[in-house]
Protein backbone atom coordinates (compact mmCIF):
# COMPACT_ATOMS: atom_id res chain seq x y z
CA UNK A 1 0.00 0.00 0.00
CA UNK A 2 1.06 3.22 -0.71
CA UNK A 3 2.51 5.50 1.73
CA UNK A 4 -0.22 7.97 2.85
CA UNK A 5 0.02 11.68 0.70
CA UNK A 6 -0.58 14.81 3.04
CA UNK A 7 -3.39 16.85 2.18
CA UNK A 8 -2.49 19.86 0.56
CA UNK A 9 -2.17 22.69 2.54
CA UNK A 10 -0.89 26.41 2.51
CA UNK A 11 -1.15 26.46 -1.37
CA UNK A 12 -4.88 25.34 -0.82
CA UNK A 13 -6.45 27.05 2.16
CA UNK A 14 -7.83 30.42 1.07
CA UNK A 15 -5.38 33.08 1.81
CA UNK A 16 -7.78 35.35 4.48
CA UNK A 17 -6.85 38.93 6.36
CA UNK A 18 -5.86 36.72 9.47
CA UNK A 19 -2.83 35.38 7.86
CA UNK A 20 -1.94 38.49 6.01
CA UNK A 21 -1.79 40.51 9.34
CA UNK A 22 0.38 37.98 11.11
CA UNK A 23 3.10 37.23 8.67
CA UNK A 24 3.19 40.96 7.84
CA UNK A 25 3.75 41.52 11.28
CA UNK A 26 6.40 38.68 11.59
CA UNK A 27 8.15 40.12 8.07
CA UNK A 28 8.10 44.02 9.08
CA UNK A 29 9.30 42.66 13.10
CA UNK A 30 12.36 41.32 10.95
CA UNK A 31 12.63 44.25 8.78
CA UNK A 32 12.64 46.53 11.47
CA UNK A 33 15.70 45.02 13.12
CA UNK A 34 17.38 45.28 10.00
CA UNK A 35 16.42 48.74 9.91
CA UNK A 36 17.44 49.37 13.42
CA UNK A 37 21.18 48.82 11.78
CA UNK A 38 20.59 51.81 9.63
CA UNK A 39 19.85 53.81 12.10
CA UNK A 40 22.88 52.94 14.26
CA UNK A 41 25.23 53.93 11.34
CA UNK A 42 23.76 57.10 10.91
CA UNK A 43 23.89 57.72 14.95
CA UNK A 44 27.40 56.83 14.81
CA UNK A 45 27.91 58.54 12.20
CA UNK A 46 26.73 61.83 13.47
CA UNK A 47 28.83 61.01 16.98
CA UNK A 48 31.98 60.67 14.66
CA UNK A 49 32.03 64.05 13.99
CA UNK A 50 30.70 67.01 11.00
CA UNK A 51 33.34 65.20 8.70
CA UNK A 52 31.88 61.64 8.92
CA UNK A 53 28.05 63.15 9.34
CA UNK A 54 28.50 65.03 5.54
CA UNK A 55 30.15 61.80 4.62
CA UNK A 56 27.10 59.44 5.07
CA UNK A 57 24.26 62.40 4.69
CA UNK A 58 23.97 61.72 0.99
CA UNK A 59 23.39 58.12 1.75
CA UNK A 60 20.57 59.09 3.29
CA UNK A 61 19.42 61.83 1.20
CA UNK A 62 19.66 59.79 -1.97
CA UNK A 63 16.39 58.38 -3.59
CA UNK A 64 17.36 54.87 -2.25
CA UNK A 65 17.84 56.31 1.07
CA UNK A 66 14.75 57.89 1.09
CA UNK A 67 12.48 55.00 -0.22
CA UNK A 68 14.05 52.67 2.85
CA UNK A 69 13.54 55.30 5.16
CA UNK A 70 9.98 54.94 3.91
CA UNK A 71 9.57 51.68 4.26
CA UNK A 72 11.07 51.30 8.15
CA UNK A 73 8.57 53.73 8.62
CA UNK A 74 5.42 52.08 7.21
CA UNK A 75 6.55 49.18 8.61
CA UNK A 76 7.34 51.10 11.96
CA UNK A 77 3.78 52.16 12.48
CA UNK A 78 2.03 48.62 11.24
CA UNK A 79 3.82 46.98 13.79
CA UNK A 80 3.31 49.59 16.46
CA UNK A 81 0.01 49.22 15.58
CA UNK A 82 -0.45 46.14 15.11
CA UNK A 83 1.77 45.50 18.20
CA UNK A 84 -1.04 47.28 19.96
CA UNK A 85 -3.79 44.43 18.60
CA UNK A 86 -2.01 41.61 20.25
CA UNK A 87 -1.90 43.36 23.14
CA UNK A 88 -6.02 43.86 23.32
CA UNK A 89 -5.75 40.39 22.91
CA UNK A 90 -3.67 39.22 25.65
CA UNK A 91 -5.67 41.68 27.73
CA UNK A 92 -8.56 39.37 26.82
CA UNK A 93 -10.49 41.84 24.48
CA UNK A 94 -10.98 41.53 20.58
CA UNK A 95 -11.45 38.02 20.28
CA UNK A 96 -15.05 38.32 18.54
CA UNK A 97 -14.84 37.95 14.82
CA UNK A 98 -16.61 41.07 13.98
CA UNK A 99 -13.48 43.00 16.42
CA UNK A 100 -11.10 41.22 14.92
CA UNK A 101 -11.93 41.90 11.30
CA UNK A 102 -12.55 45.71 12.79
CA UNK A 103 -9.21 46.00 14.21
CA UNK A 104 -7.67 44.67 11.41
CA UNK A 105 -9.09 47.48 9.49
CA UNK A 106 -8.15 49.67 11.54
CA UNK A 107 -4.37 48.58 12.28
CA UNK A 108 -4.26 49.00 7.79
CA UNK A 109 -5.95 52.66 8.21
CA UNK A 110 -3.74 54.08 10.56
CA UNK A 111 -0.46 52.25 8.50
CA UNK A 112 -1.50 54.37 4.92
CA UNK A 113 -2.32 57.36 6.38
CA UNK A 114 0.74 57.06 8.55
CA UNK A 115 3.08 55.68 5.81
CA UNK A 116 1.22 58.60 3.66
CA UNK A 117 2.24 61.52 6.10
CA UNK A 118 5.70 60.54 6.00
CA UNK A 119 5.75 60.31 2.68
CA UNK A 120 5.12 63.48 2.36
CA UNK A 121 7.53 64.79 4.40
CA UNK A 122 10.41 62.41 3.47
CA UNK A 123 10.10 63.02 -0.26
CA UNK A 124 8.77 67.11 -0.07
CA UNK A 125 11.06 69.58 -2.32
CA UNK A 126 13.78 70.01 0.20
CA UNK A 127 13.42 67.23 2.93
CA UNK A 128 16.63 66.06 4.16
CA UNK A 129 18.57 69.41 2.88
CA UNK A 130 21.86 69.97 5.02
CA UNK B 1 9.31 23.82 10.98
CA UNK B 2 7.31 25.70 8.10
CA UNK B 3 7.62 23.04 5.26
CA UNK B 4 5.86 25.01 2.30
CA UNK B 5 5.83 22.39 -0.75
CA UNK B 6 3.99 18.73 -0.29
CA UNK B 7 6.17 15.87 -0.17
CA UNK B 8 6.45 14.39 -3.75
CA UNK B 9 4.20 11.80 -3.32
CA UNK B 10 1.41 13.89 -2.08
CA UNK B 11 1.87 16.80 -5.17
CA UNK B 12 -1.60 16.75 -7.59
CA UNK B 13 -0.77 14.83 -10.74
CA UNK B 14 -2.68 16.89 -12.80
CA UNK B 15 -2.71 14.86 -15.91
CA UNK B 16 -4.26 12.16 -13.59
CA UNK B 17 -8.07 13.36 -13.39
CA UNK B 18 -11.20 12.26 -14.77
CA UNK B 19 -13.77 14.12 -16.01
CA UNK B 20 -17.34 12.93 -15.65
CA UNK B 21 -20.22 15.03 -17.75
CA UNK B 22 -23.49 15.88 -16.73
CA UNK B 23 -26.47 13.62 -18.42
CA UNK B 24 -27.73 14.93 -21.44
CA UNK B 25 -30.60 17.59 -20.87
CA UNK B 26 -29.42 18.27 -17.38
CA UNK B 27 -30.10 22.46 -17.18
CA UNK B 28 -28.47 23.78 -13.79
CA UNK B 29 -25.37 22.96 -14.23
CA UNK B 30 -22.44 23.49 -11.86
CA UNK B 31 -19.11 21.37 -11.80
CA UNK B 32 -17.35 19.70 -8.79
CA UNK B 33 -13.44 19.31 -8.49
CA UNK B 34 -12.82 16.97 -5.63
CA UNK B 35 -9.25 15.46 -4.36
CA UNK B 36 -9.05 11.69 -5.15
CA UNK B 37 -6.44 9.36 -3.79
CA UNK B 38 -6.68 5.73 -3.83
CA UNK B 39 -4.14 3.81 -1.74
CA UNK B 40 -4.73 0.87 -3.78
CA UNK B 41 -3.71 2.23 -7.14
CA UNK B 42 -0.21 3.88 -5.72
CA UNK B 43 0.08 6.69 -7.68
CA UNK B 44 -0.13 10.06 -6.65
CA UNK B 45 -3.28 12.19 -5.61
CA UNK B 46 -5.56 13.09 -8.25
CA UNK B 47 -8.28 16.47 -8.87
CA UNK B 48 -11.31 14.46 -10.41
CA UNK B 49 -14.39 16.60 -12.40
CA UNK B 50 -17.96 16.34 -11.65
CA UNK B 51 -20.53 17.87 -13.72
CA UNK B 52 -23.64 17.59 -11.85
CA UNK B 53 -27.44 19.32 -12.68
CA UNK B 54 -28.50 20.63 -9.61
CA UNK B 55 -31.95 21.04 -10.34
CA UNK B 56 -32.00 17.22 -9.48
CA UNK B 57 -29.58 18.02 -6.16
CA UNK B 58 -30.15 18.84 -2.61
CA UNK B 59 -29.08 22.00 -1.38
CA UNK B 60 -25.66 21.07 0.68
CA UNK B 61 -22.24 20.23 -0.59
CA UNK B 62 -22.97 17.13 1.12
CA UNK B 63 -25.70 16.33 -0.82
CA UNK B 64 -24.18 16.82 -3.95
CA UNK B 65 -21.11 14.43 -2.61
CA UNK B 66 -23.50 11.77 -2.33
CA UNK B 67 -25.51 12.10 -5.62
CA UNK B 68 -22.05 11.76 -7.09
CA UNK B 69 -21.04 8.83 -4.75
CA UNK B 70 -24.56 6.87 -5.18
CA UNK B 71 -25.09 7.98 -8.92
CA UNK B 72 -22.25 8.80 -10.65
CA UNK B 73 -19.17 7.72 -9.23
CA UNK B 74 -18.95 5.02 -6.11
CA UNK B 75 -15.35 5.31 -5.22
CA UNK B 76 -15.55 8.52 -4.12
CA UNK B 77 -14.40 8.11 -0.25
CA UNK B 78 -15.98 10.08 2.21
CA UNK B 79 -17.11 10.29 6.25
CA UNK B 80 -20.62 11.55 6.91
CA UNK B 81 -22.86 10.89 9.74
CA UNK B 82 -25.81 13.17 11.13
CA UNK B 83 -26.42 15.24 7.76
CA UNK B 84 -27.04 18.34 10.40
CA UNK B 85 -23.77 19.56 11.65
CA UNK B 86 -23.66 17.58 15.16
CA UNK B 87 -21.48 14.64 14.51
CA UNK B 88 -18.34 16.38 12.84
CA UNK B 89 -17.80 13.41 10.38
CA UNK B 90 -17.83 15.35 7.09
CA UNK B 91 -15.53 18.38 7.67
CA UNK B 92 -13.79 19.42 4.87
CA UNK B 93 -11.85 22.00 3.01
CA UNK B 94 -14.44 23.40 0.42
CA UNK B 95 -13.34 26.64 -1.65
CA UNK B 96 -10.52 26.85 0.43
CA UNK B 97 -12.08 27.15 3.89
CA UNK B 98 -12.75 24.04 5.89
CA UNK B 99 -16.31 23.72 6.90
CA UNK B 100 -18.43 21.12 7.03
CA UNK B 101 -20.09 19.56 3.69
CA UNK B 102 -23.85 19.32 5.56
CA UNK B 103 -24.04 22.56 6.85
CA UNK B 104 -22.39 24.78 3.63
CA UNK B 105 -25.37 25.02 1.11
CA UNK B 106 -23.95 25.36 -2.50
CA UNK B 107 -25.50 28.03 -3.63
CA UNK B 108 -23.74 30.51 -0.89
CA UNK B 109 -20.27 29.34 -3.09
CA UNK B 110 -21.22 31.86 -5.35
CA UNK B 111 -21.64 30.47 -9.09
CA UNK B 112 -18.52 29.09 -10.24
CA UNK B 113 -17.19 25.41 -9.90
CA UNK B 114 -16.39 24.31 -6.36
CA UNK B 115 -13.05 22.66 -5.09
CA UNK B 116 -13.27 20.07 -2.43
CA UNK B 117 -10.07 18.69 -0.86
CA UNK B 118 -9.77 16.62 2.76
CA UNK B 119 -8.45 18.83 5.45
CA UNK B 120 -5.11 20.41 5.19
CA UNK B 121 -1.96 18.85 6.49
CA UNK B 122 -3.29 15.51 7.22
CA UNK B 123 -2.21 12.21 6.09
CA UNK B 124 -4.94 10.88 3.72
CA UNK B 125 -6.31 7.81 4.03
CA UNK B 126 -8.64 8.00 0.90
CA UNK B 127 -10.15 10.92 -1.18
CA UNK B 128 -11.71 12.76 1.45
CA UNK B 129 -10.86 10.52 4.33
CA UNK B 130 -8.12 11.44 6.23
CA UNK B 131 -5.90 9.96 9.77
CA UNK B 132 -7.57 12.14 12.58
CA UNK B 133 -5.02 9.63 15.27
CA UNK B 134 -2.88 13.09 16.11
CA UNK B 135 -5.43 15.04 16.62
CA UNK B 136 -7.44 12.74 18.78
CA UNK B 137 -4.76 11.84 20.72
CA UNK B 138 -4.08 15.70 21.30
CA UNK B 139 -7.70 15.62 22.90
CA UNK B 140 -6.99 12.92 24.85
CA UNK B 141 -4.05 14.82 25.73
CA UNK B 142 -5.61 17.46 28.01
CA UNK B 143 -7.78 14.81 29.63
CA UNK B 144 -11.24 15.65 28.43
CA UNK B 145 -13.02 14.79 31.76
CA UNK B 146 -14.10 15.74 35.35
CA UNK B 147 -11.06 15.52 37.73
CA UNK B 148 -12.29 15.53 41.27
CA UNK B 149 -10.13 14.80 45.03
CA UNK B 150 -13.11 15.46 47.01
CA UNK B 151 -15.57 12.79 47.04
CA UNK B 152 -19.09 12.88 45.32
CA UNK B 153 -21.69 13.96 47.58
CA UNK B 154 -24.13 11.33 48.64
CA UNK B 155 -27.14 12.99 48.22
CA UNK B 156 -26.66 14.88 45.04
CA UNK B 157 -25.07 15.47 42.44
CA UNK B 158 -22.09 18.20 42.14
CA UNK B 159 -24.41 21.09 41.21
CA UNK B 160 -23.42 24.41 39.28
CA UNK B 161 -24.78 28.17 39.24
CA UNK B 162 -26.53 28.88 35.97
CA UNK B 163 -23.55 31.74 35.44
CA UNK B 164 -20.76 28.58 36.33
CA UNK B 165 -22.56 26.61 33.76
CA UNK B 166 -23.00 29.39 31.41
CA UNK B 167 -18.90 29.84 31.16
CA UNK B 168 -19.00 25.83 29.58
CA UNK B 169 -21.74 26.18 27.95
CA UNK B 170 -20.57 26.93 24.15
CA UNK B 171 -17.12 25.52 24.58
CA UNK B 172 -19.55 22.19 25.33
CA UNK B 173 -20.76 22.28 22.06
CA UNK B 174 -17.62 21.38 19.58
CA UNK B 175 -18.12 18.57 17.38
CA UNK B 176 -14.18 17.65 16.91
CA UNK B 177 -14.55 18.12 13.58
CA UNK B 178 -10.99 19.03 13.34
CA UNK B 179 -12.28 22.50 11.23
CA UNK B 180 -10.14 24.93 13.57
CA UNK B 181 -7.05 23.07 14.08
CA UNK B 182 -6.30 21.93 10.12
CA UNK B 183 -7.11 26.03 9.35
CA UNK B 184 -4.24 27.08 11.28
CA UNK B 185 -0.91 27.39 10.03
CA UNK B 186 0.89 27.05 13.38
CA UNK B 187 -0.64 23.73 13.48
CA UNK B 188 0.26 23.07 10.08
CA UNK B 189 3.86 23.18 11.14
CA UNK B 190 4.39 21.86 14.19
CA UNK B 191 1.60 19.51 15.14
CA UNK B 192 3.90 17.13 16.63
CA UNK B 193 4.13 19.34 19.79
CA UNK B 194 1.12 22.11 19.35
CA UNK B 195 -1.96 20.73 20.60
CA UNK B 196 -3.65 22.99 18.40
CA UNK B 197 -7.01 25.11 18.69
CA UNK B 198 -9.36 22.23 19.10
CA UNK B 199 -7.27 20.23 21.65
CA UNK B 200 -6.99 23.79 23.81
CA UNK B 201 -10.75 25.09 23.95
CA UNK B 202 -11.40 21.42 25.53
CA UNK B 203 -8.76 21.76 27.60
CA UNK B 204 -10.38 25.34 29.05
CA UNK B 205 -13.62 24.00 28.70
CA UNK B 206 -12.52 21.91 31.70
CA UNK B 207 -10.28 24.71 33.05
CA UNK B 208 -13.15 26.84 33.75
CA UNK B 209 -15.63 23.99 34.76
CA UNK B 210 -16.56 24.73 38.08
CA UNK B 211 -16.97 21.24 39.60
CA UNK B 212 -13.54 20.35 38.48
CA UNK B 213 -10.46 19.98 40.74
CA UNK B 214 -7.39 19.83 38.72
CA UNK B 215 -7.53 23.37 37.50
CA UNK B 216 -3.45 24.00 38.52
CA UNK B 217 -2.29 20.76 37.16
CA UNK B 218 -4.48 21.70 34.03
CA UNK B 219 -2.37 24.74 33.58
CA UNK B 220 0.93 22.98 34.46
CA UNK B 221 0.49 20.70 31.47
CA UNK B 222 -0.11 23.54 29.25
CA UNK B 223 2.40 25.87 29.88
CA UNK B 224 5.02 24.56 27.42
CA UNK B 225 6.47 27.03 24.44
CA UNK B 226 4.82 24.80 22.32
CA UNK B 227 2.04 22.67 22.98
CA UNK B 228 -0.18 26.63 24.22
CA UNK B 229 2.39 29.16 23.23
CA UNK B 230 2.60 28.32 19.12
CA UNK B 231 -0.29 30.21 19.34
CA UNK B 232 0.42 33.33 17.29
CA UNK B 233 -3.52 34.86 18.10
CA UNK B 234 -3.83 34.28 13.65
CA UNK B 235 -7.64 33.60 14.15
CA UNK B 236 -7.78 31.49 11.64
CA UNK B 237 -9.42 28.93 14.38
CA UNK B 238 -12.56 31.37 15.02
CA UNK B 239 -13.08 32.07 11.17
CA UNK B 240 -13.21 28.21 10.28
CA UNK B 241 -15.48 27.23 13.32
CA UNK B 242 -18.81 26.06 12.01
CA UNK B 243 -20.23 26.22 15.30
CA UNK B 244 -19.52 29.54 15.74
CA UNK B 245 -17.33 28.84 18.65
CA UNK B 246 -14.15 31.24 19.60
CA UNK B 247 -11.05 28.75 20.06
CA UNK B 248 -8.47 31.53 19.68
CA UNK B 249 -10.57 33.27 22.73
CA UNK B 250 -9.77 30.45 24.87
CA UNK B 251 -6.76 30.08 23.86
CA UNK B 252 -6.03 33.97 25.13
CA UNK B 253 -8.22 32.98 28.38
CA UNK B 254 -5.50 30.25 29.37
CA UNK B 255 -2.41 32.39 28.36
CA UNK B 256 -4.12 35.12 30.71
CA UNK B 257 -4.81 32.79 33.49
CA UNK B 258 -0.91 31.32 33.27
CA UNK B 259 0.35 34.93 33.63
CA UNK B 260 -1.99 35.58 36.61
CA UNK B 261 -1.89 32.61 39.06
CA UNK B 262 2.03 34.08 38.83
CA UNK B 263 0.64 36.81 40.83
Amino acid sequence: MAERPLSPHITRYRWAYTMTLSIVHRITGVALALALLGLIAWLVSASLGAETYAAILPLLTGIAGKLLASLAVAALIYHFCNGLRHLAWDLGFGYERVDARRSAVLVLAVTLIGAAVCLYFIFRPGAGAA
Amino acid sequence: MAEFRLPPNSRIDQAAGKTFSAPAGARNLRRFRIYRFDPAAGSRPRIDSYQLDMASCGPMVLDALLKIKNEIDPTLSLRRSCREGICGSCAMNINGLNTLACTKACNELGRGDISIYPLPHLPVVKDLVTDLTNFYAQYAAVKPWLQTATPTPPDRERLQSKEEQQRIDRPSACILCACCSTACPSYWWNSERYLGPAALLAAYRWIVDSRDEATGERLDALEDPFRLYRCHTIMNCTEACPKDLNPAKAIGAIKKMLVERQH
